[in-house]
């Protein structure tokens, strides 16, 4: 092994982050190389140095804070939900995500619209990764809720991103997918309220958009790939009527 | 979502999280502030955590709501670190050493800090907190080359920045 290739792996080995093969072949260098032994020292004693830097617990101060916060918002969430609760009650069910055709005509143009832009903009994703461990932590932290992603390369629907869009003035993650030349966007975001309506599929000027909910999320499914293939691809993630 | 499990599974790392959130804010009421909102995001994507390491998960979150703190505030700049406030001692030394290891330890804080804060956040992440690179890959948001590279450049400039104090601790 050459010193160049040592000392490029010789961070990674003293991270043990080499494999079992990488580190012996380090290791046999260094007990001929006095030079590299040296920078390997070196690396170790600059590691304990950085150790000595100061650790910096959390002020019991800010303990106190957040556990207050964490229970103020506990008993929040509850009254929002019971809130709800009664507000679904009242209305006898009727607050809906897509409650009625012409609400639904709306955010299908809404769909439509975000799909187009993402297009045009050329800004499908924010994250671009196939795969779907990459995809999802992604949204942590950026959304309130962790929309499912599957990966349905197996089908001929590759994952191919993700990214932050906004659906009826939300935030919603939205999944980009591809068949061929087609992008495939599907928005998701957390079920508002009852759901009267459960599935349905539309075509507006010249995409097919498909909307279902399930376990609790709502789904839409905007492509100008035919629809037959398109109901494919909407039934492998689970929706379809 | 249970108040308990959330507390049981996210407080234990508050330590952790404060930690990581001063050295990217380098100033403790910014650290504070960032650790009280990861908190509270992270009591929202509680059902987020699925048997993930919920540290390497937290520090994902602070780093998010430290983000876009930055991203929000006008200037791109970040706030200038506040002075000395804390320093360690170890009372078995004596005088003399003890005067030479927290000149160390000063002078390693202020290396540290004065790293560009790409730089600085993988060498805590790794040396400090002691996240594989793939953690440190999922924290951070970038493949683990880029994580790799950042490591090597950061070290680079601290070996340099740290130069006299590696000399006095050789000689020790």
């Amino acid at each position: 092994m050459s010193c160049e290739r040592v000392e490029r792996d010789l961070g990674a080995y003293v991270d043990r982050e080499l494999d079992v093969e990488g580190s012996m072949a380090i290791r046999d260098h260094l007990g001929t190389c006095a030079a590299c032994r040296r920078q390997a020292a070196e690396h170790e004693a600059l590691g304990r140095l950085v150790r000595a830097a100061p650790y910096y617990s959390a002020p019991d101060r800010l303990r106190a804070r957040v556990s207050a916060q964490t229970r103020r918002s506990t008993m929040r969430r509850i009254l929002t939900w019971a809130a709800a609760a009664v507000l679904v009650l009242s209305a006898g069910g009727g607050i809906a995500v897509w409650r009625s055709a012409s609400t639904g005509n709306a955010i299908a143009d809404e769909v439509v619209n975000s799909h187009v832009r993402s297009l045009m903009a050329n800004h499908l994703f924010d994250v671009q990764s196939t795969d779907q461990h990459t995809v999802k932590p992604w949204f942590l932290g950026k959304l309130d809720f962790s929309p499912p992603v599957a990966d349905l390369a197996s089908i001929g629907f590759p994952l191919v991103g993700g990214r932050l869009d906004y659906v009826g003035g939300r935030p919603v993650a939205a999944l980009v997918y591809r068949r061929q030349n087609h992008a495939i966007n599907v928005f998701v975001a957390p079920v508002r309220g009852d759901t009267a309506v459960r599935a349905s599929a539309r075509s507006v000027r010249g995409f097919h958009v498909h909307y279902w909910t399930r376990d609790g999320m709502a789904f839409w499914a905007v492509s100008d790939l035919n629809d037959a293939e398109l109901t494919t691809f909407v039934r492998a993630l689970g929706g379809g009527s | 979502m249970p108040l308990r499990v959330f507390e049981e599974t996210v407080l234990p790392h508050l330590d952790a999280a404060f930690n990581y959130a001063r050295w990217l804010t380098r100033n403790d009421a910014e650290a504070e502030d960032v650790v009280q909102d990861a908190c509270v995001r992270a009591m929202r994507f509680f059902s987020s955590l699925r048997g993930d390491d919920a540290r390497a998960w937290l520090f994902t979150i602070v780093r998010n709501a430290w983000y876009s703190r930055i991203s929000r505030r006008s200037t791109a700049a970040e706030p200038a670190p506040l002075g000395a406030q804390d320093q360690l001692s170890d009372d078995a030394l004596d005088p003399e050493e003890r005067l030479l290891q927290q000149q160390t330890v000063a002078l390693v804080r202020t290396a540290l800090e004065q790293l560009p804060v790409d730089f600085r956040e993988v060498i805590v992440l790794r040396e400090i907190e002691g996240l594989s690179y793939k953690e440190i890959a999922a924290v951070v948001d970038v493949p683990i080359g880029t994580v790799m590279s950042r490591l090597a450049r950061g070290r680079e400039r601290l070996m340099a920045a740290l130069e006299p104090v590696r000399e006095l601790e050789a000689l020790r």
